[in-house]
């Protein structure tokens, strides 16, 4: 690490920039060291974590393999495959809920939220546990107290709403961004493919969850992305639900469809599912199974790597038609790419593998761990960033058009996909109303004509426009989409000079006051927590104190002083006044209250409870 | 030319100096020519101009600048947003030949709107042809009668763009009633690119529904 610049002004200089893959499955970290990129291991460990959260009960988070053993045992509170909801509304996961055993809701801006015990989290909070994990473990493997920043990669077709996601799960876990990248950009740069000269080169990114093809061209180390396609709901999850499906449709007639839609049972016929699909890829067939000791069940059935290529084929189908259009957007023939490069996990199935060699006509590229490759190519990209090198520059592209809605609900583009990344556009706009100071805008990304067939990123109201004749007022729009890919707005009125203030409330995101609030409420969160339970623990004990106080008040006035049979009537007064109160000192003052004014009281019963017994009385008769 | 307000040194670009490594901060009216440090016209060499585009990103991209104070990654997300638009304009015949056409105060699209007489005929034809395709099922003998008709669209393109280049080299003079003409033949490409792009969405359908 010789190359680190010394910054006196920046104490984190010395610290490691590392790059991360925040995988739909799996999530791993990897550094530049001694030259080349490398995943971030503790000795004896894989560095693969699973991309799986649990809650316990007391809101302590598991991640990692030991969420995954209490996905059969606590399948409510177990989430896998948290990115598939980063950024996206309920209606565009529906068939993803649909097997999850988790209840899942929406806020008004179509912010997802999946309910874990009594609390409502984000995907964005998820996926900063996770990375925050990813830190904690990364910072012990090397021995460092923090990390510097870290390149976090995301897939090519990702939106911005996603991207956005991503960066704000990463504040979640107090990870400094250097810079998001895409996947399939992110894997050409750990193939080293520059030092092999120039050439086309297509990368193939089947995950567990989405799917990319980007098409580059590497030229005197620059690697540049000429288009760039895919489906971010695509992945190895839909052939698990393949088998899913499968399996659930066979036991249709065993089963009633409570039992079908049983937490436990989807967690279980998931895990087995998986299982099987991971056996095909190299047995001509195996045994798809599944025991669910709580409720007896055993069911087993053999199926063949042909049987589960024939159910999978029209979703390996879809990846060709994203390479077609990828290819066509590049203008350019399959014949003319030179090389191919498999990433993720899911180009191990070998009907995968087979479709993309005949596409291309060509033997794709296999060589590193389709699983590493993605951190491996974000840690040379966090080398550049830190300025350990200016060898590789990578140019990417934002893979979907931007527009604003226009007066028809059509789409003005702004931004054509596939346009290398950082860009602007200025757009002017001007008033169609006297006096009118605010304009109203809605932002889309997509492909479509209609504006209400591509995805809102963000309505927002320009405001601040001085008052004037009607056409008279002349305001530029700036659009950014820097090289993160994420979108900026500022606008000028440019007749008086003056900013107007723009307020984006995006879709299926969270503003930037709400994850600060957030952050904050989740330092909070841990007393929080305590005193509340604590609160609840003095409340029910004021209630057991009041209940036996108020059945032997009477009994026992005789033998009270007035002075001490009011302070009685008076604590007891206090409890109930204390209701819902949450403020711990209040409540702990009050118990404390009523303990001290029935003292006497307990002396009192005592004494009758002695008595009685010389008169030959049962206690209960007291 | 101007010369790098650091170093001295003759500029390439106004986006920065390649001997120094000043990052520049560029003037709202540059123009997309002066940006890749090209002389003002419609004849442009594809490989030079591709070069220019990835030494200039070597200067300019934010990737550089990461770890730099904001405002100097500010200035490097800008001008190299300026680096990319200018070079989509000037790499692409049809917005390079718009862009000059504005430049030489000749009419817009909204000023003149017609296409050239002798290629309206055509249209029409083309037009009954991509509507039937459109409206048939994939595989069927219109669908199939596509392929021709993009082969006659490209030669048409190729004919047209040649008419434009033509017509602007060497440059004419700003206002030249002639520009007039080749307005009309820029209109005309938008319409045969907007056709063979709706006939390569159309390709991609039916191989998608195969």
């Amino acid at each position: 690490m010789g190359y680190v610049e010394l910054n006196v002004l920046n104490n984190t200089a010395h610290l490691p920039a590392i790059g991360i893959d925040l995988g739909t499955t799996n999530s791993l970290a990897a550094l530049w060291q001694d030259g080349r990129p490398q995943v971030i291991r503790a000795s004896g460990e894989t560095g693969i974590l699973p991309s799986v959260v649990n809650i316990r009960d007391e809101g302590e988070p598991l991640v990692g393999r030991v969420a995954r053993d209490q996905a059969v045992v606590d399948p409510e509170n177990t989430v896998f495959s948290v990115k598939r909801f980063m950024g996206r509304g309920l209606a565009d996961v529906a068939i993803d809920v649909a097997t999850q055993p988790y209840h899942v809701s929406e806020t008004e801006r179509g912010l997802v939220q999946i309910k874990l015990h009594d609390r409502k989290y984000t995907p964005q909070e998820l996926s900063g546990l996770i990375l925050l994990k990813i830190r904690q473990d990364s910072c012990r493997a090397l021995g460092v107290e923090g990390l510097r920043g870290a390149v976090i990669t995301v897939p090519a077709y990702f939106d911005d709403a996603q991207r956005q996601a991503t960066r704000d799960a990463a504040r979640f876990a107090g990870i400094e961004v250097l810079r998001i990248i895409n996947e399939p950009t992110a894997a050409s740069l750990a193939y080293g493919l520059d030092q092999r000269g120039e050439g086309k080169v297509a990368v193939y990114d089947l995950g567990g969850g989405t799917f990319d093809i980007s098409i580059l061209s590497i030229e005197e180390g620059v690697f540049q992305v000429l288009a760039t396609a895919g489906d971010t709901q695509l992945g190895g999850d839909d052939f698990d639900r393949v088998l899913i499906d499968l399996a659930r449709a066979e036991l249709a007639d065993r089963m009633s469809p409570q039992e079908l839609a049983d937490p436990g049972f989807l967690q279980a016929v998931r895990l087995s599912a998986e299982r099987a699909k991971i056996a095909l890829t190299h047995d001509p067939e195996t045994d798809f199974h599944m025991i669910v000791p709580e409720t007896g069940l055993r069911w087993h059935r053999t199926i063949t790597r042909e049987e589960f290529e024939q159910r999978i084929d029209s979703l390996v189908a879809r990846t060709l038609d994203a390479c077609r259009q990828a290819l066509s957007d590049s203008g350019l023939s399959t014949g003319e790419i030179e090389e191919i490069v498999l990433v993720g996990g899911s180009t191990r199935v070998p009907l995968v593998r087979r479709r993309v060699e005949e596409f291309f006509g060509k033997k794709p590229h296999t060589e590193l761990n389709p699983d590493e490759v993605v951190a491996l190519g974000a840690a040379a990209q966090a080398q550049v960033l830190v300025g350990g090198t200016r060898d590789i520059l990578l140019m990417d592209v934002t893979p979907l058009s931007l527009g604003l809605e226009t007066v028809g609900g059509a789409v003005a583009k702004l931004i054509e996909r596939n346009s290398t990344i950082p860009c602007s556009v200025n757009e002017g706009f001007t008033t169609y109303a006297d006096n009118q100071t605010g304009i109203d805008f809605h932002i889309v990304q997509g492909e479509r004509e209609l504006a209400s067939d591509n995805r809102t990123l963000g309505r927002f109201k320009l405001t601040g426009i001085p008052p004037m004749p009607a056409g008279m007022a002349r305001v530029t729009v700036r659009f950014h989409i820097d090289a993160n890919g994420v979108l900026t707005v500022a606008a000028r009125e440019e007749s008086t000079g003056s900013r107007a203030e723009i307020e984006v409330a995006p879709m299926h995101g969270l503003t930037d006051d709400e994850v600060e609030e957030m952050l904050q409420a989740s330092y909070e969160h841990a007393k929080e927590d305590f005193d509340a339970r604590r609160v609840a623990d003095l409340k029910a004990e004021i209630g057991t104190m009041q209940r036996a106080t108020e059945k032997n008040l009477e009994a026992a006035e005789r033998h009270l002083d007035k002075e001490t049979y009011e302070e009685i009537g008076e604590a007891l007064e206090a409890g109930r006044r204390i209701g819902s109160s949450t403020d711990l000192a209040e409540v702990q003052a009050v118990r404390d209250r009523i303990e001290a004014a029935t003292l006497p009281l307990a002396a009192v019963l005592m004494n009758d409870v002695a008595k009685a017994a010389v008169a030959g009385k049962k206690l209960e008769e007291i | 030319m101007s010369t790098c307000p650091s170093c001295g040194v003759e500029l390439e670009t106004p986006l920065g100096c390649a001997a120094c490594g000043a990052l520049l901060e560029l003037g709202a009216d540059a123009t997309p020519f002066e940006i890749l440090g090209l002389p003002i016209g419609y004849d442009v060499d594809p490989t030079d101009l591709r070069k220019r585009l990835l030494r200039f990103s070597r200067l300019v991209h934010p990737d550089f600048y990461a770890t730099a104070d904001e405002a100097l990654r500010s200035r490097a997300e800008s001008g190299s947003a300026a680096l990319n638009s200018a070079h989509e304009i000037v790499a692409d015949d049809a917005r390079r030949a718009d862009w000059l056409l504005r430049a030489l105060e000749g009419p817009s699209e909204t000023d003149e709107r017609q296409m050239p007489q002798e290629f309206l005929m055509e249209v029409l034809e083309w037009n009954e042809a991509l509507e039937e395709a459109r409206e048939s099922a994939p595989g069927s003998g219109a669908r199939s009668a596509l392929t021709p008709l993009e082969e006659t669209l490209n030669a048409e393109r190729a004919s047209v763009l040649a008419e434009v280049a033509r017509s602007l080299s060497p440059t004419p003079a700003p206002g030249a009633p002639a520009l007039t003409e080749t307005r009309k033949r820029l209109n005309a490409l938008r319409y045969l690119d907007r056709t063979l792009a709706e006939m390569r969405a159309l390709r991609l359908e039916q191989a998608a529904n195969r």
